[in-house]
């Protein structure tokens, strides 16, 4: 029943009986949502991956889920906003390794190349309990999926685009069914000279932009073995190094420089018994941040195992520990940190239509204890028709961010008596599934959240230091909607996508909450794809609302809406080879906007992809 | 904010009465009187903006140079100077606005060739805008300088004239501009024609400020410790009388009253971060330590015709500030919202 119950969750409803070897065609992943019952789970599937290959993660987050991400201007530092938190507040997970800077608390989403990744999960609320340090909004979670039994695979892509566009990756890979192996190099680059409206020089006029190019280049390499029947290897290296002019604010000549490298590895053991499989996993992350020649660098080494096992027909367990050692060289001050974790997890199936999970983790770092993260949450089926049903997904759970090595060390101004910023978050969910010749899958969340212990860096005299001092209370509606249809021999798919979002800072004035800075209230994304044999149009648009450059009455944004559309001929093949082509038109209005005051952002352009696969 | 400006805003009112007489008139803006209250705005957003009070209606009017300009002001407003007839508005984000001081209509700027301007003043027909210079690999400023720019409404920088790091204050006599280099405790003092060092001082603390006060051109210094007053002989550039006294963490922020008492910030820091205003006077022997106190004071000004003291709090730039306006008894007459990092203010 468990390994059944894995199977489907792995592999969608393939029947599957007994302890047959699942490592023998896939490898494994441990599913997200195993223990998150009742908590909304968005899968970024491969299609959606793939036409986003040559763009940033942050595009593909902008554009297809409720996340705002704040953009710092073209190719810039894109920081992730789920439901109204900051970007300290997700976790980022690449193949089960927290890979935010324990120094910043964050990641840029500008450097994590959709290229270098297979597959992407959000998970949103607080979920300390489940994904640990971080997990406040919400946590972002990206994976290679190697696979086996596929025989010698190659490809190659390149896309060239406005704005001296150019981006090259090759991908190679090898796998019978004992081992798997894919190699992928990826070259990205832009030189973003885009034209603007400088609104901050006399008579507003249209200028390039010249201090804003970027390239990226990185190595990805998956290995798995097949041990045996029962026990499966797997091990992942990423090397990611990003060069960037920083693009000035308008009506200043900054000339920054950035570059950042990150090593990351991780490696897994995964033995599978009867009814339980044992994960031992170990990790390394390292990241270095250059700006202007100024060096802060961070390595953090992983140890972690778990067990997750099945008793009886209706129990699932899981057990596990994790030990992080931190230590961080930066500009101006060395420190190390050590964190441990203990987190136990366990689900109810009290019938086929009602689901259970509880879970639970204990978190230490230095002296500190963060004593008990407990979630609670449930799914159930309560209507089931030809074809359609209804589930009902609640939840409750707490969070926590430790404060990060700036917060507690940074010289001068460091605090290190910061306490952890807290959360608490529920949501409860209607989710309508149909299948069919029309179907779809349609979602509606209400969440409700209160963070505390926020910090903040204040001005404190000429230095500037963190305070636990912000106390927000967010709420929100979060609609999604899919569904596709047929016409003839015309393929349909619908996206869209609608949220409300608000998160009221009880800090500045109590009496009378506004809401947080680059917080909007609404937003939206839609995307129509036709599809005719394989030849598909598809048109995509996103929208968000006037956002605060600061607390109280500070200056408004205006809202935008972006357009983008698409040509995509899938089918085209050469003997064996398949080479699909693409040609993309973004930002199809010319809409002049900003994400954040002044950082200017390319108006129309066109990225052209040709991909062989061999 | 500079105290100059008050003395430059009292030279411009003179200056007008006296083209009343010779019956060159200019009406009066609706920016010509009242109060400009300097928004420096938070860094990273550059949102720096002026806003106007008419002290008399109560009346605040926000964002006046987008208002009157259809664009934002787009940078760090480090400094407002009044003098020849023009407003400068100094962005430390790279640039210096022009704009008409009665309707505040931009008519020039500096742009482009400026790193982190800080002050500027005007001698012989030429702008004299002191520049911290880029910062190096240590957030050093070892190169930086004083541009030179010939036309009074702006335009390309004609020459950067090397000077001690960090200038910040400038003031100008006659052909002599004089320049308060922070950093090294030095008082440069630029010929104006030759565009050339003319003279170095040095001076105790960190000079940062000057102004007039009975006759005397002073510069005001701090370090973590010790106030000190310089003045100087404008006849021969030699240092004439000086005073220091013992006040702990004082900071660059200062306004005078009609009676030459000077108010001064004081600020801890961490962690204990409490702030205060001191009142000293260089003639008697007023020595008024923590006149007020409380946190946030980032900006201070004296309004010498209604005899009010203007104080900001920038209230961590998280979003708009706050203006409190005291009488000299210390009593609050008036509370007021004002924009994003408010530090300074203009009377006119």
């Amino acid at each position: 029943m468990t390994l059944l119950f894995w199977v489907v969750s792995v592999f969608g409803f393939v029947p599957v009986q007994d302890t047959v070897s699942l490592e023998q065609v896939e490898v494994y992943a441990p599913p997200l949502d195993r223990f998150a019952q009742g908590q909304k789970v968005v899968n970024l599937d491969s299609k959606i991956l793939e036409a986003y290959s040559a763009r940033s993660l942050g595009d593909l987050l902008q554009e297809q889920s409720p996340i705002f991400v704040r953009q710092y201007g073209a190719g810039m530092l894109a920081s992730p906003s789920f439901r109204g938190t900051s970007a300290g507040h997700t976790a980022i997970f690449w193949n089960g390794l927290p890979i935010n800077s324990p120094s910043l608390g964050q990641s840029d989403l500008s450097i994590l190349p959709v290229e270098a990744i297979d597959q992407a999960q959000l998970h949103f609320g607080s979920s300390g309990a489940l994904f640990g340090n971080e997990a406040i909004g919400g946590s972002l979670h990206l994976n290679s999926k190697p696979g086996f039994g596929k025989g010698i695979e190659g490809k190659i892509s390149q896309t060239f685009g406005s704005f001296g566009l150019f981006n090259t990756a090759v991908s190679g890979g090898f796998s019978s069914s004992k081992f798997s192996s894919k190699t992928r190099i990826y070259r990205q680059f832009v030189q973003n000279n885009f034209m603007y409206q400088n609104i901050a020089l006399p008579g507003t006029p249209e200028v390039r932009q010249d201090h804003a190019e970027t390239e990226q280049i990185g190595f990805v390499q998956d290995l798995a073995w097949n041990l045996s029947a029962k026990s499966q290897l797997k091990a992942a290296f990423w090397w990611n190094k990003a060069d960037r002019e920083i693009q000035p604010v308008m009506g200043s000549n900054t000339n920054d420089q950035q570059s950042d490298e990150s090593f990351r590895a991780v490696l897994d053991y995964f033995r599978f018994g009867k009814s339980s499989v044992w994960n031992l996993k170990t990790g390394w992350v390292q990241d270095e941040l250059i700006f202007n020649e100024r060096l802060n660098q961070t390595r953090q080494f992983f140890a972690a195992s778990d067990w997750d096992f099945a008793k009886g027909e209706n129990w699932q367990f899981k057990a596990g520990v994790r030990t992080t050692f931190v230590q961080g060289d930066l500009d101006t001050y060395s420190a190390t940190d050590q964190r441990f974790e203990f987190y136990q997890s366990a689900r109810w199936t009290a019938s086929k239509d009602l689901a259970i999970s509880l879970n639970h983790r204990q978190f230490a770092y230095l002296d500190n204890f963060v004593p008990f993260l407990p979630s609670v949450g449930g799914d159930w089926r309560f209507w089931e028709a030809d074809q359609q049903e209804l589930l009902l997904k609640a939840s409750l759970g707490k969070g926590f961010k430790v404060p990060t090595l700036n917060d507690r060390f940074w010289s001068p101004g460091g605090n290190p008596d910061l306490l952890p910023e807290e959360s608490v978050s529920g949501e409860i969910g209607l989710n309508w599934l149909k299948t069919g010749v029309f179907s779809w899958d349609q979602s509606l969340t209400y969440y409700r959240m209160k963070v505390d212990n926020w910090i903040i860096w204040l001005p404190q005299g000429s230095v500037w230091s963190p305070e636990n001092i912000r106390e927000v209370q967010n709420q929100g509606i979060e609609y999604q909607g899919k569904a596709d249809w047929k016409t003839g021999r015309m393929n349909w798919e619908l996206g869209l996508s609608y949220t409300f979002s608000e998160a009221l800072d009880l800090t500045s004035e109590p009496a009378n909450p506004r809401q947080l800075p680059y917080t909007p209230k609404h937003q939206a994304n839609g995307n129509l794809t036709a599809e005719y044999e394989g030849f598909a149009v598809n048109l995509g648009s996103f929208f968000v609302g006037q956002r605060s450059v600061g607390t109280g009455n500070a200056r408004i944004l205006d809202s935008y809406q972006i357009w983008n559309a698409g040509l995509k001929f899938l089918d085209l093949k050469w003997g064996k080879t398949r080479f699909p082509l693409s040609f993309q038109v973004l930002n199809i209005l010319d809409r002049d906007y900003q994400v954040l005051y002044l950082r200017a952002m390319p108006g129309r352009s066109y990225q052209f992809n040709l991909t062989i696969h061999l | 904010m500079n105290y100059k400006n008050h003395l430059g805003g009292l030279a411009l009112i003179f200056l007008l009465f006296a083209c009343d007489e010779s019956g060159n008139e200019r009406p009066l803006g609706a920016y010509d009187t009242g109060v400009l209250i300097l928004n420096e705005g938070a860094f990273g957003a550059n949102d720096g903006e002026v806003y106007h009070l008419d002290p008399a209606t109560g009346t605040m009017k926000e964002n006046v140079f987008e208002a009157e300009n259809n664009r934002p002001f787009a940078g760090l407003l480090e400094d407002i100077v009044l003098e020849e007839d023009r407003l400068y508005l100094v962005a430390n984000t790279g640039k210096v606005e022009i704009v008409n001081p009665g309707d505040f209509k931009s008519f020039g700027a500096v742009i482009g060739e400026l790193d982190q301007p800080r002050s500027l003043a005007t001698a012989r027909g030429k702008l004299f805008i002191s520049d911290y210079g880029p910062y190096d690999a240590s957030y050093n400023t070892p190169n930086s300088y004083v541009a030179v720019v010939s036309d009074l409404d702006g335009g390309i920088v004609k020459k950067k004239i090397e000077v001690s790091s960090k200038p910040e204050d400038l003031y100008s006599v006659g052909k002599y501009v004089f320049v308060a280099g922070s950093e090294e405790g030095k008082i440069e003092i630029i010929d104006a024609e030759t565009e050339t060092i003319a003279k170095t001082i040095e001076v105790s603390g960190k000079p940062v400020q000057f102004f007039e006060a009975r006759g005397d051109l002073w510069v005001y210094s701090y370090d973590a410790e010790m106030i000190y007053f310089q003045s100087f002989h404008l006849d021969n550039l030699t240092k004439q009388n000086s005073q220091e006294l013992p006040l702990a963490n004082a900071t660059s922020r200062i306004a005078l009253d009609e009676e030459d008492r000077i108010y001064i910030i004081t600020s801890s820091g961490w962690p204990d971060y409490s702030d205060g205003i001191t009142i000293y006077s260089l003639f008697d022997s007023t020595f008024i330590p923590d006149w007020k106190t409380g946190s946030g004071f980032y900006g201070i000004g004296y309004d010498l015709e209604r005899q009010e003291i203007y104080v900001s709090n920038s209230k961590g730039f998280q979003g708009n500030g706050e203006v409190i306006i005291y009488n000299k008894s210390g009593a609050e007459v008036k509370k007021m919202e004002v924009g994003r990092g408010p530090s300074g203010f203009v009377f006119r």
